[in-house]
């Protein structure tokens, strides 16, 4: 088996997996990264979530939502292909190097 | 809709893809949670403060993604670019200097964020100034620049009269001179009559309030007006006994009628009378610019000046003829006011006509404020403009092993020059950008503050636009070149070899010691300058508070009253009404006096009556002179306290049917009878009908607390009693309390009486001196400002100095110097540089103090309690400036000192 560093940092690996079963807007993946104790601002969070935009592993799109009186939009995400493909081969990389290193094989790398 | 116009305008100040990556979508989260909890909040303080925090948390974003887009910069590796193109030996020579711009614009941002002491001096010092500059011009281009709402606006003048024999103006004009001066002038297109008033449309079951242009002939044609339907109103229109006709606006037209295109022929009842519409004003026509126009009716004159020239009034607006200038006019105008002069003597001598351009005529003595607090403005930016400067160079001393080290690998001098220059034009374009912001509240609060009685155009549009922007573009592109040069050429001139032999601690150039000491200098005397500004107006504030009037404000309130027409045409009708309301306002715990008048004092309003003694008639070719005219009843005295001299006030006694009675103020008394008491001699009034006066009362200023006393006589409000007056109401204490009373009282008798500008007396006298309050308190601020930053200054340079000459003190108090002597040494060398910035700053101030003429009162240019003050207050700030230095030089230790050299 090849030896290669997940495509996904923690962070990337953590939003795409929110939105792995369904579409979210974006307050509610900073939500859970935040309980995850991940501090991001709102400019610094909607910047990580436009470089996976860009890298072809997420869409994102403005919807509109009515609050009291008012529509406004809020921006929504869903998973690509190859978000999907990036998201189990880090997945993966986890679960591997887990295994490996519960039966004591890491340390014979 | 402020969250929206607030997030768009940051939005512009960033860059693209930090917008629409970062800023657009977390602003939008923003909004969301602002609006859920809004709607969970009941109370009106809970949700302005979450407004407030939202508008917080926009502007915290914005600085936000700027940190995010100068790390991503910063993080750059300055090769990166490089790396992704094809090979630098076939690069363009333009793309190579773009990439090594943008190299030094990165090496700037990381200095910024490297010294953030330096960072946020500079970038705070700078925002303000620069703010505070915008937000002024963003004022001064609202109300002084932007064009009016109508073609060619330039050319429109409003003629004005002047007696020459009082020196009172007047904007209007007499209807027998404007009848003759539209016939006979040569300067203008044409002249057009004009006039405000009030009405209300009674054609359906709610009556509507309209707010009324009354127009002459030409009117509409001057101001270039054409209908969107039908027909504008024309000469036939304003004859005598003409079919009453009207046109609607064009925002009357679509909101009450829909824009019905059929509405042309209808006949639209208002108040009492029926008019027919003939036609449609353009979209937002206006006149003045700040009035609402609902309709547009005719004034109807006669076709011939009557006999009585000035019998009536009024506002007059004209254009120019194309090559004609506000000069032309003026000569024009008054070669036909001596014309009159000559022809009608008796009503036109000293009596003369003048023009004054549209705007100037609507921005009153707001313009000279406004100009005045921008040059004042511009003094601050200098001064911090110099700190900056300083702060630069301080920097770029202590760089200057890098700088020769750079020279020494072989960098040119020009290359220095440029990174120093970058670095400066990226402090000045963060400090903008913060500026534009500091620009935004800033212009509005000036608005809130600048009086908004009068006709000012612009005040209600002042926005951060085009021009200001580029305005605020300007500004920082200047001050990097000033500021940005002076550090830059100085270390130019430094030798590299010199330098780099130089241990650590070597002392500042001369060179540079002197761009420092002469950049104090500057600050010092532009200080002193706002500083003897402020105080001159300061003083005047002062003299202004302490003038009398003549009346008491204190505890009175005012409202305007009108009556509708159509149900009080009758005297009687008006005199039931008067005196049944007035008996229940009387009723009113609290209430003591209630009186009407036809004009408020201390408005402005300077109209005036013709006096004369008929036993002293004035000689064949001469005009009686003007008094001050006011209709006013018993209660308007006993309500303004003004003090009874001689005689009786008005009473019961002066009814339609008995014979005419006059009251008179001290001023006549002593100029028309001053071997004599004035009561029970007789006044001329119209043509043979005299009156008697009954009163003399005391002298009060009328027009406004600048204005000396004058003459004034009181015709009785109980002889006629109209349907439009004002009411004066003294009470035991606070007289808003009994206010809803008062209305209530009134709206018993007449529901549809429409009570307005409801106001203390106390409110009104400080409303008309607000223009000085408002230069007073701005000019105190920039004042202060601009001594902290001369003090800021100062005390930089002087810790800089004592920092380079710790071995020389060390030396002296070795050799035996006292504490004393080292202070005093340090505080030399301020003194000098405050002394010469003193006398600098007060050669130069006194003679600009002319510019504050308009404003000033009571006080000279030249006070020498004023210039003492300010110079002994300057002294004072900057010798505590010097004071913490000196102390700090005194407690060198010589042992230390002497052993490290």
């Amino acid at each position: 088996m090849p030896r290669e560093l997940p495509p996904l940092s923690h962070l990337q690996f953590l939003a795409l997996g929110v939105i792995l079963s369904s579409d979210e807007p974006g307050r509610v993946i900073r939500d859970v990264v935040a309980d995850y104790g991940v501090r991001r601002t709102g400019a610094a969070f909607y910047q990580l979530m436009a470089r996976l935009e860009r890298d072809g592993l997420i869409e994102g799109w403005y919807e509109p939502v009515i609050v009291g009186d008012q529509t406004v939009r809020e921006r929504r995400y869903r998973i690509t292909a190859a978000g999907s493909r990036a998201w189990r081969q880090t997945r993966s990389f986890y679960e591997t190097v887990a295994a490996a290193a519960a039966q004591g094989r890491l340390s014979n790398a | 809709m402020l969250d929206s116009r607030l997030a768009r305008a940051l939005s512009a100040l960033l860059p693209r893809r930090v917008v629409a990556d970062a800023f657009e979508p977390a602003w939008e989260d923003l909004r969301v949670a602002y609006l859920i909890r809004r709607q969970r909040t009941k109370s009106p303080l809970g949700r302005a403060a979450q407004g407030a925090s939202y508008l917080s948390f926009t502007v915290l974003l914005f600085l936000d993604c700027w940190r995010l887009a100068i790390v991503g910069w910063i993080q750059r590796e300055p090769s990166t670019p490089a790396r992704r193109i094809p090979p630098a030996i076939t690069e363009p020579k333009q793309t190579e200097r773009l990439h090594m711009f943008l190299y030094l614009v990165r090496h700037a941002f990381r200095q910024l964020v490297r010294e953030p002491a330096f960072t946020v001096a500079a970038l705070l010092t700078l925002a303000l100034g620069v703010g505070a500059n915008a937000a002024v011009f963003a004022v001064v281009d609202a109300v002084l620049l932007r064009p009016l709402p109508y073609p060619s606006a330039d050319d429109l003048v409003i003629l004005n009269h002047r007696d020459k024999q009082t020196g009172i103006t007047k904007e209007f004009i007499a209807i027998g001179d404007f009848i003759d001066l539209s016939a006979r002038q040569k300067a203008f297109e044409s002249i057009g009559a004009w006039g405000r008033g009030e009405t209300a449309f009674m054609d359906r079951d709610d009556p509507y309030r309209a707010e009324v242009l009354g127009v002459g002939a030409n009117t509409l044609d001057v101001l270039r007006a054409r209908p969107v339907l039908g027909r504008s109103i024309n000469g036939d229109d304003t004859r005598e006994n003409a079919p009453r006709v009207m046109m609607l606006g064009y925002e009357t037209w679509k909101k009450r009628y829909a824009g019905d295109p059929t509405i042309i022929g209808r006949v639209i009842r208002m108040e009492a009378t029926e008019r027919q519409v003939v036609g449609v004003a353009p979209p937002g026509f206006t006149f003045p610019p700040t009035a609402t126009t609902d309709i547009i009716i005719p004034y109807q004159f006669p076709t011939v000046a009557p006999a009585q020239r000035k019998s009536g009034w009024t506002f007059a607006v004209a254009r120019l003829r194309p090559g004609r200038t506000l000069d032309d006019g003026a000569t024009d105008l008054a070669t036909m006011s001596r014309q009159f002069e000559k022809e009608f003597p008796q009503q036109n001598l000293a009596s003369e006509y003048f023009p004054l351009g549209l705007r100037t005529a609507l921005t009153g003595n707001t313009k000279p404020a406004l100009l005045l607090l921008f040059a004042a403005v511009g003094v601050v930016l200098l001064i911090a403009c110099a700190n900056v400067a300083n702060l630069l160079l301080a920097r770029s001393l202590g760089r200057r092993r890098e700088m020769s080290v750079r020279l020494a690998l072989g960098a040119g001098g020009g290359r220095l020059v440029v990174q120093l220059l970058t670095e400066s034009l990226v402090l000045a374009l963060v400090a903008g950008t913060a500026g534009v912001l500091v620009a935004y509240w800033g212009a509005h609060a000036l608005v809130a503050l600048l009086p908004r009685s009068g006709d000012v155009p612009g005040l209600d549009d002042v926005r951060i636009n085009g021009p200001v922007m580029a305005f605020t573009l300007g500004i920082v592109v200047l001050t990097t070149l000033v500021f940005g040069l002076v550090a830059a050429l100085t270390v130019r001139s430094e030798k590299a070899v010199g330098v780099l032999n130089a241990s650590r601690g070597s002392s500042i150039g001369t060179k540079a010691r002197r761009v420092t000491s002469a950049l104090v200098v500057a600050e010092v005397a532009l200080a002193i300058m706002l500083l003897v500004g402020a105080g001159l107006i300061l003083r005047s504030f002062a003299a202004l508070l302490s003038v009398d009037p003549g009346f008491r404000t204190a505890n009175v309130m005012t409202m305007s009253l009108q009556l509708p027409t159509n149900r009080y045409r009758d005297r009687g009708a008006r005199e039931g009404f008067y005196t049944q309301a007035l008996a229940q306002i009387k009723a009113i715990p609290g209430v003591q006096e209630v009186g009407m008048a036809a004009v408020t004092p201390l408005t402005g309003n300077n109209w005036t009556s013709p006096f004369e003694r008929p036993e002293q008639p004035v000689p064949a070719g001469e005009r009686p002179p003007e008094v001050g005219w006011q209709l006013a009843s018993n209660g308007y005295f006993r309500a303004l306290q003004i003090p009874l001299v001689a005689g009786r006030l008005f009473d019961d006694r002066d009814l339609p049917a008995a014979p005419p009675v006059v009251i008179v103020s001290e001023a006549i008394q002593k100029r028309f009878f001053p071997n004599e008491s004035a009561v029970g001699k007789r006044v001329r009034l119209q043509g043979d009908q005299t009156a008697e006066i009954v009163g003399v009362v005391g002298n009060i200023r009328r027009a406004g607390l600048r204005d000396e006393p004058r003459a004034d006589m009181y015709f009785p409000f109980e002889r006629n009693k109209p349907g439009q007056t004002t009411l004066f109401v003294r009470t035991a204490s606070n007289p808003e309390r009994a206010l809803p009373a008062i209305t209530a009282a009134i709206k018993r008798f007449e529901p549809n009486a429409y009570v307005s500008e409801e106001q203390t007396l106390a409110h009104v006298a400080s409303e008309s001196e607000r223009v000085t309050r408002v230069v007073l308190w701005l000019l105190g601020v920039f004042a202060v400002t601009s001594l902290a930053l001369a003090a800021i200054g100062i005390y930089g340079v002087m810790s800089y100095a004592v920092r380079q000459r710790t071995r020389e003190i060390g030396t002296r108090i070795a050799l035996g110097a006292t504490r004393g002597n080292i202070v005093w040494l340090v505080l030399r060398q301020g003194a000098v540089i405050a002394a010469i910035g003193t006398v600098v700053g007060l050669a130069t101030g006194l003679g600009t103090t002319r510019f504050l003429a308009s404003i000033m009162y009571g006080v000279k240019g030249t006070d020498p309690l004023t210039l003492s003050a300010a110079v002994v207050l300057l002294v004072i700030t900057i010798m505590l400036a010097c004071y913490v230095p000196a102390r700090r030089a005194a407690s060198v230790d010589p042992a230390t000192t002497l052993a490290e050299q």
